[in-house]
Order: structure tokens, then sequence, then C-alpha cells
């Protein structure tokens, strides 16, 4: 089908039915995606999606670059998640390579994650209090997200890519002042996010999210959803408990896995709110437990990733969206075979269907923030629309050949 | 030497350039309030705490590209914006804003002409989203007309309830009348609220800003408005805001009548309470859908307007 035909077919209204295009540049949209949604007066009937606006080729740079350099290539996979990518791949290699890191590294690397979980959670309850348009919330939970920056800028040097793994361990250490610093933050944010609940409990907030985006506890099992949307279902599963990394298997007692029952989008919102406290809880048991001894290996990294013989893994991280996984396949003289990113929106995003379907207009952005979707890291369709007018899918292997023959030019 | 005064009054002071200039103060106020509530600062740099940037926004989308989309209803797209500017500037004409009785042009009805005047700029909007044959703005303009046809029966109602107290249907007499006696806000109080949330529905701002929601329309019935026209739809909306705070403080809250101060000071101060109200109310609500807006006008702002009217009948 070439692409003329296609708008005109998208200009086209029948008189019961209006397709609106929902993005791929849409203010309640902070990436792209296309959402068409078929609507019948304000009622959604159906919803396609197409994806694939932003796709970056990551895996496919992965491959033509040494495993230093694709540390900090797959920090950049996800601006909100970074650390989660970073200690997932870490973890492969380190299992590759049979690295253990130290006690105190692992703890550390912990300790970033959970702050990330609280910032990546504050940040969706502000979008999903933009999408009601409630814009003092937004501004509210943003202003109490912002401290968190910079509390990662005090810890790393950075305020969204933290760059804190490395082979073997971390690259920075806690002073005993920054243990203050966060331990006096967490009581802050511990108080304005019990603020923030309130606030969503609150009745015309209540009557925007309850209700709303149904995804029931057996769409939810058979769709694969995972994190907070599948806990909001019901769905008991959460990697921390269940595959326990890094200090989890240590931290065990410290947390419990939210779940709710209502599997609506406010379900799914409050499974965030409670996650917060609960990632209070393991930066509290964190630093009170946090362990004396080396952050990292005193061996030079290079050395480390030279001696990471060739070798696949699989590693599974809970981001703040859900069970983010990795495999990894090493050629054993410091470069990758393969690279396989499976980011938990991409699981989600598929539930968003029966979510959408019977819902109005209004409520759209909401349902689609409720998932936390996290566009950049999910885009994997390759298709490519050519000055000819013609769109074609094009498969892996011709594309890295086309690339490479670029490459070759230049 | 009169029509020389008449016409000087309409276009300087009180009229088109003072309503103008003022209806961008209130719109700078209504910013910085929003703003402050939110732990923001809002207008910063152009003029003394940003008081100019209104007039600065409105000059930059005055030079931009206006573009008109190729299937849209050329006339149609172009005389509204103009009609949207022109009927709330008329009906401030009708605002008595220097003396109490009367304003600029008036007669016995003009309350009710102001309020057809306001129910015009809404079919304007349907109009313009009509004509601009964008599926955003074709439901933007749906989601006005279900407003206006929600919002207006209540507003009416409870507008025109104190002139069965002050026996006059002119926005002057009723002035007078409550320059005698008390103000309406203290008599039926009930009436003013009910006025006070139906405007908010006519301005749509937070939380009946439906039509043009963003996160749902991109900006709803205005999407393919750009350049001179957009500027000239921000500015009627601005105008429209100051008509209505004015027409409220003039009908509930004695409009320029008070001790001291001459009378257009006092209705400007009595407009500007009514504005801070209309900002905590943005500050503190989140948007209502429109099936929840519409049921909440027919079945609890319309009865408590009827109550009202009512009770100022029977008492």
């Amino acid at each position: 089908m070439t692409a003329e035909r296609d708008v005109e077919r998208e200009v086209e209204v029948e008189y019961t039915r209006l397709r609106i295009p929902f993005g791929p540049i849409h203010p309640a949209l902070k990436e792209p995606v296309l959402l068409r949604v078929s609507v019948r007066g304000e009622e959604v009937v159906d919803v396609d999606m197409a994806l694939g606006h932003v796709h970056r080729g990551i895996e496919l740079l992965a491959e033509g670059r040494n495993l230093i350099q694709t540390l900090y290539l797959i920090e950049r996979i996800c601006g909100i998640c970074s650390h989660s990518h970073t200690t997932c791949f870490i973890q492969a290699l380190e299992e590759i390579g049979g690295i253990t890191p130290s006690k105190r590294a692992l703890y550390l690397r912990t300790l970033i994650f959970e702050m990330e979980r609280i910032h990546s959670h504050l940040l969706l309850l502000g979008v999903i209090a933009y999408e009601i348009g409630f814009d003092t919330l937004f501004m509210f939970t943003w202003h109490v997200r912002e401290k968190i920056l910079d509390l990662f800028e005090k810890i790393t040097g950075n305020r969204i890519h933290h760059a804190m793994n490395t082979i073997g361990g971390v690259r920075w250490d806690l002073t005993p002042r920054m243990v203050e610093e966060i331990d006096a933050y967490m009581r802050e944010v511990e108080k304005s996010v019990k603020y923030i609940h309130n606030v969503f409990m609150d009745g015309t907030v209540e009557k925007r999210v309850c209700g709303l985006g149904v995804l029931s506890y057996d769409d939810a099992v058979k769709l694969c959803v995972v994190g907070p949307t599948a806990r909001g279902s019901g769905v008991d599963i959460d990697v921390r408990r269940d595959h326990p990394y890094a200090a989890y298997d240590e931290l065990k007692r410290d947390f419990s896995v939210v779940v709710e029952r209502g599997c609506d989008v406010y379900a799914r919102t409050e499974v965030r709110i409670l996650e917060i406290f609960e990632s209070i809880n393991i930066i509290r048991a964190i630093l009170d437990r946090l362990p004396d001894g080396p952050i990292r290996p005193k061996e030079n990294v290079f050395r480390l990733m030279r001696g990471i013989p060739e070798g696949e893994a699989i590693s599974l991280v809970e981001a703040p969206r859900g069970e983010l996984l990795y495999f990894v396949k090493t050629d054993g003289s410091g470069g990758l075979k393969r690279l396989k990113v499976r980011t938990p929106t991409f699981s989600n995003l598929i539930g968003l269907k029966p979510m959408l379907i019977g819902c109005e207009i209004a409520d759209v952005p909401v349902i689609v923030a409720s998932i936390d979707p996290c566009l950049s890291c999910t885009n994997r369709l390759i298709v490519i629309d050519q000055e000819r007018g013609e769109s074609n899918v094009i498969d892996v292997d011709s594309l890295r050949h086309r690339v490479r023959r670029r490459w070759m030019r230049q | 030497m009169d029509y020389i005064i008449f016409i000087l009054e309409m276009i300087i002071f009180p009229g088109v350039l003072f309503v103008t200039i003022l209806s961008l103060i209130y719109e700078w106020l209504d910013r910085k309030i929003y703003a402050r509530l939110q732990h923001r600062y809002g207008p910063l740099y152009t003029g003394p705490s940003g008081i100019l940037q209104p007039l600065a926004d409105i000059i930059k989308l005055l030079s931009k590209e206006d573009i008109e989309p190729e299937v849209a209803d050329r006339w149609i797209f172009r005389l509204t914006p103009i009609a949207l500017l022109t009927l709330p500037l008329t009906a401030s004409m009708y605002i008595p804003m220097l003396e109490l009785g009367r304003g600029l042009v008036s007669f016995e009805g003009d309350l009710v002409f102001v309020l057809l005047l306001l129910t015009l700029y809404s079919v304007s909007i349907v109009l313009a989203a009509w004509a601009s044959t964008n599926r955003f703005s074709s439901i933007g303009g749906i989601r006005t007309a279900i407003q206006l046809f929600s919002f207006e029966i209540p507003l009416v109602i409870s507008i025109l309830t104190p002139s069965i107290e002050a026996g006059t249907l002119s926005i002057g007499g009723l002035v007078l009348w409550q320059s005698r006696n008390l103000p309406f806000i203290i008599m039926q109080p009930i009436g003013f609220i009910v006025a006070f949330l139906c405007f908010i529905g006519e301005l749509e701002r937070i939380p009946f800003d439906i039509p043009h929601a963003e996160t749902e329309l991109v900006a709803g019935w205005a999407t393919e408005f750009s350049g001179r026209k957009l500027a000239l739809v921000r500015l009627s909306m601005d105008v429209e805001l100051l008509v209505a705070s004015m027409l409220l403080a003039c009908v509930y809250l004695g409009g320029g009548s008070g001790p001291l101060l001459p009378p257009i000071l006092w209705l400007i101060l009595k407009s500007i309470i009514i504005l801070a109200l209309m900002s905590n109310v943005r500050a503190l609500l989140a948007r209502f859908r429109i099936d929840q807006a519409a049921r909440g006008a027919w079945l609890i702002l319309t009865p408590l307007a009827l109550i009202q009217t009512l009770l100022a009948v029977t008492l």
C-alpha cells in the first residue's frame, strides 16, 4: 500500500465514526507513538497502534563497539531508568566473566536503583496529574522530584545519566555527609508523597481516574504485562522478590510487593505511590546496613573487559516500569556478538488496547500515561518511508547491510 | 462636540483601548496568581514583574506567519476571530465603568443584551471550529456547544434573578439599586456561586477547559488558528474574562458603588477579587470530563439557580 493512499483513507470521515490521530506529535505524549483512535461520538471503538518513529538502532550500534563503550551507549536507551539498563547489562557481563562485585558496590547499586524508582514514579504521577488537567499537582510533584535529581548530582555527578556502574562495581562512593543528606531527603519525600496520595484521593481527581482503563486480571496474565501495570491488575510479580539481584536478596525483609486489585488507572497510580514508600524503606535499610569495603576491583576496567570470555547470559531487573530483560552474547575479545533488550513498555503497550476500548476521548491520555510508556525504549519496528513514496518493511539483516555500506562510504 | 467626545470615549477611555489594556493586565494577574499558587514565578522578565508579557505575546503572534488550511471554509475562518474579539468588546461598552448608573451606552434591558453577546461568543467558537475542518477543532467545537447548552440556562437564571428583586433589567439599574441597598452576594449567595461557576464554564477555564483540553485535543477549537488570527483569539479570551468578571462584579458585588474611591476603581477592585477567585479554582481542581460537566450543570447548577429564584420571589 502506498503512503498516499493511507493518508486518503485517514481523511475520509465516516459519519458514525471519526478517526483521531493521537500522536505521533501530540501535547499529551512525551515521546512519539501513533495511536489511531476511532471514535463514535466521544466513545472509543477501536485503537490501532504504530511504533517506529524514533528507532535508534541501539542494538546494532552496540555490536560495533567494545563493552565499556556499550555501557555508556545503553545508558542512553532511557532517560529515566538509565541505571536499570546499565545494571542489567553489567549483571550479564559479570555472570559471563565470573566477576563478583563487593557487598558495598551491590548495596550502592541498589541505592541508586531505588532512588531512580522514586524519581521515575514521581515523574509519572506528575504526568498523570497533567493529563487530567491538574497542573498544580503536576508542578508540586515535579518540585519534589527536582530535589532527588540534585541528590543524584551530588552522589554521581550527573542528574539523569548517572554512569554509576562499571564492570565489577560502581564508580562513586558515599561519604557520611551524603548519607545524612539522603536520610533528610527521605523524610521530606515521605511527607510530600503522603500529601500527594491525599490529593489523588480527592474528589475531582477520583472522578477522572477511578474505574477507567480496566485491564482485568485474566487479560493482564494473558497479555504478559509487567511491573506496576500488572501489579495494578492483581498479578503478584516483582523481579526484586522473585529473582533477587544486587543486594535485594539481603533486603528481602525490608520491603513488600505492592499489589492492587482495582485493575483501573487509579489502582496503577496507587501501586506507584505505595511503591515510593517501599523504596524509602529499602533506602533506609541500605543506609543502616551499608557494609564497608572497596567499591570496585583494583584492576583496570579495560583489563577486566578483555578478560570476559565468549559466552552468553540473560539478565533481569525490575526497572521502575517493570521487568527489564537483557540477552548479552560476548565475542571474547571485549566486544559484543549480540545484544537484545526487552524493555517493560514493550510488554505493557499491548495491554493498552483492552484498556482503551469503550472509554471516552477525554480518558485516552490518562490511560496511555497510566502504563508509564517509555516509547523511545520500545521502538524496534523498522519501517522506512522512502522518497519514492513507498513504505517498506525492512528486515534487520538488510538494514544492517545498508548501515554498514553507508559507514564504509563515509 | 458631543459626538466627538462620545467617539473618543468609545475608542480610548473607557472604550476599546482602555478595555484592551486592562484585559491584558488581568491576564497577567491571572497568570501571576496561578503561578504563585503552584510554587512558580510566572511571567518575570518583560517589564516590571513581567507585566508586559501578555502584550509581548500578542505582538509576537501578530508578527508570525498566518497559515490557513486549504480545506478550511475561508470566509468564516477569517471572520470568526474578528467576531470573537468584537463581541466581548461590544459587551464591555454596556458595563457601567465611569458612572454608577450607566455604561458608555446603555438602555433598559442591556443586561439581557450583554448575555446575548456572551452567548454569541460561544456560537462563534462553534463556527470557528466548524470552519477550520480539523478533527481536533470539530470535537472541540462540539464540546463548546455542549458546554453552551449546559451552562447557559443556569447562568441566565442566576444573572437575571437579582433583577427580579431590583425591578430593573439594566446593569446600571442593578448597580444603583445595590448602592442604596445591600449587594446581592449577601442576599443571594447561591445565585452568586452558580453564576460564578457558569462563567468559568463559559470562559472555558479549568476545571471546565474541556473544549481546548490540550492533552486530549491539542488546542481544541483553536488548533488551526495561527499568527494574527490566534492573536485576536487570545485577546478576545482576555477581553471576555474582563467582561465576565466585571459583569459578575456589577450584578452581585455592587459594581462601582463604594465609599471614597471613584466608581471605576471600585469596579476594577471588585472584578479583580472575582478574577483571583477564578485563578484559585483554576489551581485547585482537575479538569472534568464533558459528560461530568454537563451532568453537573443540569443536575446541580440549574436546580440551585431555580431554588435561588424561588427564594427571591417568595421572600
